[in-house]
């Protein structure tokens, strides 16, 4: 196996990439978002704002409880409203119910005579308009039986508990009798021998909550049947591509039949990435023969997209000196009722639930427990943030009963760049400096210097692995005129990804950067690309961009020499410019001699593959790691339990930064959405299984008043990562150890460890409140 | 389907409320009623859009006795009134917690005490400076003291066919002073977990208004003079004060937690009311 940093050098040497990054002026620049004008103004049109005349309307009809057997749908008073053209049941979609899903094929169409969780509609009405639809969707008289519904860990793993899962969806497979979907195992070293060495070992076990990605922009989802017999389909999925195949295949239409159109999400955050409701609508518009359009409420988006829950319990060993010796995790993860993506969730986020230290015995054992509540799917940071909590939890409880600081643990045990932090068959080593990140965080935190009483400060690390395969395919236009037009399927939804395929073929194409255009969202003219996910798009799409600018290049290199006589082999292209025996030409003027006065342009494509490994049970080696260092310095009310974030910093480990401004911005999107899941937000189930906190009145998220006093984003840049001048992904890295640092926090201020996320000020209040009763 | 009217006097107003019976809402700002409407909590038949009645009292009349304010007085308005921020520093910082400033701007500080929500922000400052209502039909005024007025969750005094026209505040006594403090699970726009308005009169005796702890919002007192530089005797004041609360334990908080704040939240009111009295005017 290779280092990671023998990789990122072997990548780019395939890209034929240059060390010397920066090969112009654009890319390294805080060039402004490309759309970011539209979307600041409100002009951008989302989905819901498309207009489709004579469209139907669609509404959803759920039932009240969590768990049911449907025994019969009565749609008489529902077909009788006014403008109702379609009520459809199950009954009324192929037998056997056609099923789909990314990593097991278990997700109805609609609820077939089954309801797995609140808010699985059992049928959907079409009407003229939406109130008709919702009118009738209320007239719908659903005859069901509540079943005991399984909607907590000890719920589902109790012997005799009901079964989420029908057995026949995994025949064979020796789960399939209970609610756990999958596991992970990974284990090195000598755990006994290891605790034989051991000083201190701390025992605990922690909990990370059920949270939903709340996209400001709900989404939905219009169906257009075509004349011939297919289907053009608007959703703002991540994954248009994996859409597109997901209908054909279920619908029995060749791909080229199935058309999406992705206009851009309003936020994803991962929970825009897999089909949910459109194989549905593509029904209802193929039924009716005609424009089927939905448009989700907030509350619905909470029913359709959660992160996993997550229970941990670890068992973690240090030398008298602080250095870790062992680290036992068992970690359940409270997943849904259908797989969705959330098997590899807890397969991925396990792995990392060594962290990125030297730990020389690690068992880890996770399970993906299914229950009876929203799927949960991918959700920035991908499984990390849940490992995460406990594990620097657990490394600042060693910390205190050694006596050491909550840097210094850290300092004596992270893995310098090259060194190995996961070990045995599917080795992983540090792709970055990461010691680098931790100290410029300590620093801008003013680790060490004195804090008024009440004050207390804590740090922590995290690590997420990227992507372990993937394909991005681009196409690059360079138009007569020197301008130049980009297809790239990477989904814009916020991160800003289209800025920096303007910034790269501006500087490899010398066209001006406001003569750089891009397309997107459209599987019938942009070219394939598997996912907008895990923080890839800079490294696959970027790199393909970038090949496909090259291509242009060679292209106008070889069309000049035609067209002038002159040698190919006297002629050499560079970034923006084709060097002539005369001197350097820029190359838009190159071009416009090579195509003379026919005109034409040059198109160029490229392709950035990275195949998996079939043995490795991420299914390959990350492509990069993200890496952040965050510290919080928090003040506590005592007698209220409130917290008053001082200053917050974070420092991730970016390769090179394309965009200063785009990686700031993320940066703190990431670390205001970890405070989200560190302090207020939580999924809250009644004994039904309905969400108690259904809707933005008492599921809080962040606002601008709870960001922190002072917010402080950097970042590290040793132009080390495989993407396009050293790159890397980072959109995620600062929510990884918010949790963890603000529990770290939390504890030095008021000397209570709190292992149940959010830290509310109703837990902190207790906390307190126990620990001063103790006394 | 739904009737909207948009009255342009007060008898065609009452006209209106009256044939449309229980069924028949106000609107001014519709902050809380055409979110209940949108999410089936409410069920309208006849909306009476208020905003264009010409001869409902004033939006606000200062006088040397107190303040009048009418049924379209916007929390955006109330929030920047040099006069009531002065005579009522309780009610201007509560409703600078109510919503965002979209929201206050169309807000009406009488709708949403209609509303009568137990969590309500304005309430508990409304209370501690007295505020009563006047309340309107067919057949006549009649008053009520805000705190006659609430009766129960989103429950009041005003009936099928009525209307609260004019809501009075009487000038604070020379020497008194409120202050508001409250609860919440962040900082930015959210519901009181725990809301408590205090008054300190010109003899040391103490009000307090209370959100969110009941089934309605509260109003307790106790005479003067309390000795606030004395811990034992402002305990036992808040003893007294508070014993009414009856919180209830949901998703914002526990009944345990709600009891406990209230009264760390009281006496920083209390605390704070205090400070902000003009020596020159209290009664020695």
């Amino acid at each position: 196996m290779t280092t990671a940093p023998e990789r990122a050098i072997e990548q780019r040497d395939a890209l034929g990439e240059p060390s010397d990054p920066y090969p112009q002026g654009q890319v390294g620049r805080p060039v402004l978002r490309y759309g970011g004008g539209d979307r600041t103004s409100g002009a951008q049109r989302f989905v819901a704002d498309l207009r489709f005349p004579g469209s139907l309307q669609v509404a959803l009809v759920t039932v009240p409880v969590g768990c049911a057997d449907v025994l019969g749908i009565d749609t008489t008073a529902a077909r009788a409203v006014p403008g109702v053209v379609d009520v459809v049941t199950a009954a009324d979609l192929p037998s056997p119910m056609p099923r789909f899903g990314v990593s097991h094929t278990d997700r109805p169409v609609l609820a077939d005579g089954r309801v797995n969780y609140h808010g699985e509609p059992v049928a959907a009405v079409v009407a003229k308009t939406l109130d008709a639809a919702q009118a009738a969707a209320r007239a719908v008289r659903v005859d069901h039986r509540e079943l005991p519904g399984v909607y907590t860990l000890d719920d589902a793993l109790a012997p005799g508990a009901h079964r989420v899962q029908e057995p026949s969806l995994r025949p064979g497979h020796a789960l399939a009798d209970t609610n756990v979907l999958e596991e992970a195992h990974y284990a090195w070293g000598d755990l006994e021998a290891e605790e034989a060495r051991t000083e201190v070992v701390v025992e605990e076990t922690y909990t990370f909550p059920m949270v939903t990605h709340f996209p400001i922009e709900p989404g939905g989802t219009v169906a257009v049947p075509t004349d011939s017999g297919g289907l053009d389909v608007y959703s703002p999925v991540q994954h248009p591509y994996l859409l597109q195949r997901t209908l054909a295949s279920v619908l029995g239409l060749p791909l080229n039949q199935v058309r999406v159109f992705a206009p851009d999400p309003g936020g994803g955050f991962g929970g825009k990435q897999n089909p949910k409701l459109e194989p549905l609508l593509a029904f209802l518009a193929l039924r009716t023969r005609r424009t089927c359009r939905l448009v989700l409420s907030l509350e619905e988006t909470f029913q359709s997209m959660r992160r996993a829950g997550c229970r941990i319990a670890a068992r973690t060993g240090f030398t008298a000196d602080g250095a870790l010796t062992f680290h036992h995790v068992d970690a359940d993860f409270l997943i849904g009722a259908y797989a969705d993506v959330a098997p590899r969730v807890m397969g991925k986020g396990s792995y990392v639930a060594a962290g990125p230290y030297r730990i020389p015995g690690v068992r880890i054992d996770a399970r993906a427990v299914m229950t009876n509540t929203t799927p949960s799917t991918a959700f920035r940071g991908f499984g990390s943030p849940q490992v995460s909590w406990a594990l620097e939890s657990q490394l600042d409880a060693g910390a205190r009963r050694l006596g050491l600081d909550g840097l210094e643990i850290r300092r004596r045990n992270l893995v310098a760049k090259g060194e190995a932090f996961v070990r045995g068959e599917s080795a992983a080593a540090a792709d970055g400096e990461w010691h680098q990140s931790l100290e410029k965080a300590a620093e801008l935190i003013g680790w060490g210097t004195p804090l008024p009483p009440g004050r207390g400060r804590g740090i922590a690390v995290g690590i997420k692995p990227g992507a372990t395969s993937g394909l991005s395919q681009s196409l690059v236009r360079l138009l007569a005129d020197g301008s130049a037009i980009v297809y790239a399927g990477t989904s814009d939804m916020g991160q800003g990804a289209r800025t920096l395929w303007q910034q790269i073929v501006a500087d490899e194409l010398g066209a001006p950067l406001d003569q750089v255009s891009v397309v997107s969202g459209d599987t019938g003219t942009v070219p394939f690309d598997l996912q907008t996910s895990a923080s890839r798009s800079t490294v696959f799409m970027g790199s393909a961009v970038l090949e496909a600018c090259r291509d242009v290049r060679q292209r106008v290199l070889a069309l000049y020499a035609e067209s002038t006589g002159v040698p190919p082999e006297e002629l050499e292209e560079r970034p923006g410019v084709l060097v002539t025996p005369e001197g350097e030409l820029p190359l838009p003027e190159a071009a416009r001699t090579a195509l003379g006065s026919l005109r034409g342009e040059f198109i160029g494509q490229g392709t950035r593959r990275l195949r998996g490994k079939g043995k490795h049970p991420l299914g390959g080696d990350a492509a990069f790691y993200e890496f952040n260092a965050t510290a919080i310095e928090v003040e506590v009310d005592r007698e209220t339990g409130e917290l008053l974030l001082t200053r917050h910093v974070t420092v991730s480990d970016v390769g090179t930064e394309l965009n200063p401004l785009q990686v700031v911005s993320q940066d703190e999107g990431a670390a205001i959405m970890g405070l989200g899941h560190s302090q207020m937000e939580q999924l809250l189930l009644d004994e039904h299984g309905r969400i108690r906190n259904l809707g933005a009145l008492d599921y809080r998220i962040p606002t601008f008043k709870d960001v922190p006093v002072e917010l402080v984003s950097a970042a590290v840049e040793n132009h080390d990562g495989p993407g396009p001048y050293g790159s890397k992904g980072i959109s995620e890295g600062a929510l990884l150890c918010t949790a963890g640092a603000l529990g770290a926090a939390v504890a030095d201020a008021a000397g209570v460890v709190i292992r149940d996320l959010p830290l509310t000020p109703e837990r902190v209040w207790a906390a307190i409140q126990a620990a001063e009763a103790a006394q | 389907m739904t009737e909207y009217h948009r009255p342009t006097s007060r008898a065609d107003a009452l006209t209106a409320l009256a044939e449309g019976g229980a069924r028949a809402r106000p609107l001014v700002g519709g902050t809380d009623l055409l979110v209940g409407l949108r999410h089936h909590h409410d069920v309208a038949d006849v909306l009476v859009d208020l905003k264009g009645v010409t001869d409902l009292p004033e939006p606000i009349v200062v006088t040397d006795d107190g303040v009048r304010i009418g049924p379209t007085y916007t929390m955006g308005e109330l929030v920047s009134h040099p006069v009531i921020g002065e005579w009522y520093p309780a009610l201007v910082e509560a409703a600078l917690t109510v919503g965002s400033v979209a929201i206050r701007n169309r807000a009406s500080l009488v709708g949403n005490s209609c509303n009568a929500s137990p969590a309500a922000d304005t309430a508990p400052p409304l209370l501690v400076h007295g505020a009563r209502v006047t309340i309107s039909s067919q057949d006549g005024d009649r008053t009520a003291s805000l705190d006659e007025f609430f009766l129960g969750p989103r429950r009041t005094l005003c009936g099928p066919g009525e209307l609260v026209t004019r809501l009075d505040l009487p000038r604070p006594a020379p020497g008194s002073a409120s202050a508001f403090r409250r609860l919440t699970r962040r900082r930015g726009v959210d519901l009181a977990t725990v809301s408590v308005a205090a008054g300190v009169g010109p003899d040391g005796g103490l009000v307090v208004g209370m959100g969110a702890v009941g089934p309605r919002p509260l109003r307790t007192a106790v005479p003067g003079p309390v000795d606030l530089t004395d811990d034992a005797s402002l305990d036992r004041a808040l003893d007294e004060l508070l014993g009414v609360a009856t919180p209830i334990t949901d998703v914002r908080g526990s009944r345990e937690y709600r009891l406990a704040t209230l009264r760390v939240l009281t006496k920083r009111a209390v605390l704070a009311a205090a400070d902000r009295r003009d020596p020159r005017e209290m009664a020695s």
